[in-house]
């Protein structure tokens, strides 16, 4: 437990009068339009959404996760982090072809790929699925933050679960994404210099970088600051074909929209960006952020091994940044740290409530209730939407005990089955709405069966995450695949429209032409 | 193909050419992630005060302004065009529907 100063509580307080003002500064922006509650009227420069990009990805059980790796494998769970560069790819590939289908949503961009009922199904599904998804994520969340105000002030964890959700709610519901995004970019500015301060301040304390080089020497543990240390190909914790696998996830993913979890925060970035290169560079920047923040975070962790060499329990170095940052901070700076967790937790809350609203309120209230409904209609579906998702993040996170075995199977639904997929529908024209939709029935299905039920009864022997990635991938495939080719392609004339309009990467030549025929696009003119 | 070139690469793009996919793009799908790499190493090295540190983050800083060379010339062209036709497209749009205190 630690204890506030006066100091800590002023710098508390100044915090949450900032985020709470964000509310009210642009609460006449965001009762303008649906466009300016969820998108911020598409106008604004690639360095807002950029810093929300990073301030999304930066939550309370972020640095538990990060703290988890670091202390397990060294510099080599850097890599762990690695994933997040999909948008090295995505930056100059899926983002810009989403940001010109002018889609509010992953699901509205799916109606736009696919037509007729197949399309309007993916719609529907998607728009379902990605309300849960963001109120599944703001359970486990609020947990995490539940779990932290435990620890630091011996809360019930009820208290940090609700208590901080409730003031993010204040300016969610007043200024919709107007308010999410700008009080996001002081949240990462402020979450951003904290991580730092509190980090380098951790390795001041374990002696500076010298004395943990020699300690770790000492200890005979100098192999953890070697971020290729390979413990075979396929041996050991930290074999070479994890690694190439990874690589090849993260990397090959950005040619795809849906391959990584965070891809659907990111849609609403790159669309509220006012141009197709301020959405590029809003995810680039906003991910190189977020990786050279997880190589701060790993020198702090380092440095709380060399403190705590010989912790074995996963749920207590999981702590290790926490620890080595609230136990060892100068006096005075502890409420500015605080304010620093809260930051960090807000601007993830706040994210998908507002995302988890678009769904509810675009695709399933504008499109399937009441498709005349006029502005203000839309705005207070909206806050509905909003105080829904909010009510029922609360009901989730209380069901949740264990952060990161849920975190890592929601993680594993979205990114093995569904990652070729994710990537066809973006490169390959013939790939048709049921051959996406049999996907996510049989990616679901095997999830299951590969991840949790046939290894409990002893069918299969449980495999090691990358396996996993290679399994439900391939068997996966022995379904979409026959299915896409035994069913019609897509209507030409609506691929072709949706050519004209995204210009997609990949293998498009009968549409290409198809949109040149129909005057759509213009010929190329021969070199 | 015409205009100004930097290491064979091209620095000025008409809209409607740079609507399609080039070299540009693909240097650039292979310049991004090394540039993740190689600063997220490269600074966790040289947090520790690692000589290799500083000289693979300074190869990531070098990735990073090569990266911006190639593609940037390209996202201008690209956005300028498209964004005026958007641009007048959401006027029309939102002049349609948007909810005014007044009415």
């Amino acid at each position: 437990m630690i204890h506030f100063s006066p100091l800590d509580w002023i710098w508390l307080a100044i915090y949450l009068i900032l985020m709470t003002g964000c509310g009210f500064i642009f609460y006449r922006l965001g009762k303008r339009s649906e466009a300016d509650f969820f998108l911020a009227g598409r106008g604004l420069p690639w360095w807002i959404p950029g810093m929300s990009v990073y301030a999304t990805h930066t939550a309370t059980d972020t640095p538990m996760w990060v703290s988890g790796v670091i202390y397990k494998y060294g510099l080599r769970g850097l890599w762990y982090t690695f994933f997040s560069a999909w948008c090295a790819v995505a930056a100059f590939v899926s983002a810009r072809i989403f940001r010109r289908s002018l889609a509010y949503s992953q699901a509205e961009w799916q109606s736009l790929r696919y037509g007729g009922l197949g399309g309007e199904l993916l719609r529907g599904w998607m728009s379902g699925w990605g309300s849960f998804l963001n109120m599944f994520i703001l359970g486990w969340v609020s947990m995490a933050m539940g779990k932290l105000c435990h620890y630091l002030f011996g809360w019930d964890n009820w208290v940090g679960l609700i208590i901080p959700s409730l003031i993010v709610a204040i300016y969610v519901l007043s200024a919709g994404y107007w308010g999410v995004v700008m009080a996001d970019f002081q949240q990462g500015i402020i979450a951003f210099f904290i991580i730092v301060f509190a980090s380098l301040w951790g390795v001041r304390v374990a002696g500076g970088p010298e004395a943990i080089v020699a300690r770790l020497n000492a200890l005979g543990e100098l192999w953890r600051l070697n971020p290729f240390h390979f413990s075979g190909f396929f041996r050991g914790d930290f074999p070479l074909a994890w690694f190439l696998t990874m690589l090849f996830i993260a990397i090959l993913g950005g040619f795809g929209m849906g391959t990584s979890i965070d891809w659907y925060a990111e849609v609403q970035r790159i669309q509220s960006s006012k141009t197709v290169r301020d959405a590029a560079y809003s995810i680039w920047w906003g991910t190189a952020l977020t990786l050279t923040r997880n190589a701060i975070w790993a020198a702090a962790i380092i440095a709380f091994f060399v403190l705590y060499p010989n912790i074995t329990e996963a749920s207590q170095y999981e702590m290790a940044w926490y620890r080595i940052a609230f136990e060892h901070i100068p006096a005075g700076m502890l409420g500015f740290l605080f304010a620093g967790i809260i930051a960090i937790h807000f601007s993830t809350i706040s994210t998908h409530l507002n995302l988890g609203a678009v769904y509810l309120t675009r695709d399933i209230y504008h499109h399937y209730i009441n498709p005349e409904a006029s502005e203000r209609k839309l705005v207070m579906a909206g806050r509905v939407a909003t105080a829904l998702l909010l009510i029922g993040s609360f009901i989730y996170g209380l069901m949740m005990e264990e952060i990161t075995r849920w975190l890592i199977f929601a993680l594993w639904i979205m990114g093995a089955g569904m990652w070729l997929p994710n990537i066809l529908q973006v490169i390959w024209w013939r790939f048709n709405s049921w051959g996406y939709l049999s996907a996510w029935i049989a990616n679901l299905g095997f999830s299951w069966l590969v991840v949790w039920i046939l290894p409990a009864f002893g069918v299969i022997p449980e495999l090691p995450d990358y396996l996993q990635f290679w399994a439900l991938m391939v068997l996966t495939a022995l379904v979409y695949i026959p299915v896409t080719l035994l069913t019609p392609p897509e209507n030409k004339l609506h691929l072709a429209k949706y050519y004209a309009m995204t210009r997609p990467i990949g293998w498009w030549g009968p549409i290409k032409k198809e949109a040149q025929r129909l005057g759509l696009i213009r010929e190329e003119a021969k070199p | 193909m015409k205009g100004k070139k930097f290491l064979g690469l091209r620095r000025d793009w008409k809209p409607e050419e740079a609507d399609s996919w080039t070299r540009e793009d693909w240097l650039a799908i292979i310049i991004s992630p090394l540039a993740y790499a190689l600063l997220m190493i490269g600074l966790a090295l040289l947090l520790f005060l690692r000589m290799d540190g500083l000289i693979i983050f300074l190869m990531g800083v070098g990735a990073t302004i090569l990266l911006h060379l190639v593609i940037d010339p390209k996202l201008r062209a690209l956005s300028s065009e498209y964004e005026k036709k958007q641009r007048e497209y959401l006027r029309r749009l939102e002049l349609l529907v948007r909810w005014r205190e007044d009415e």
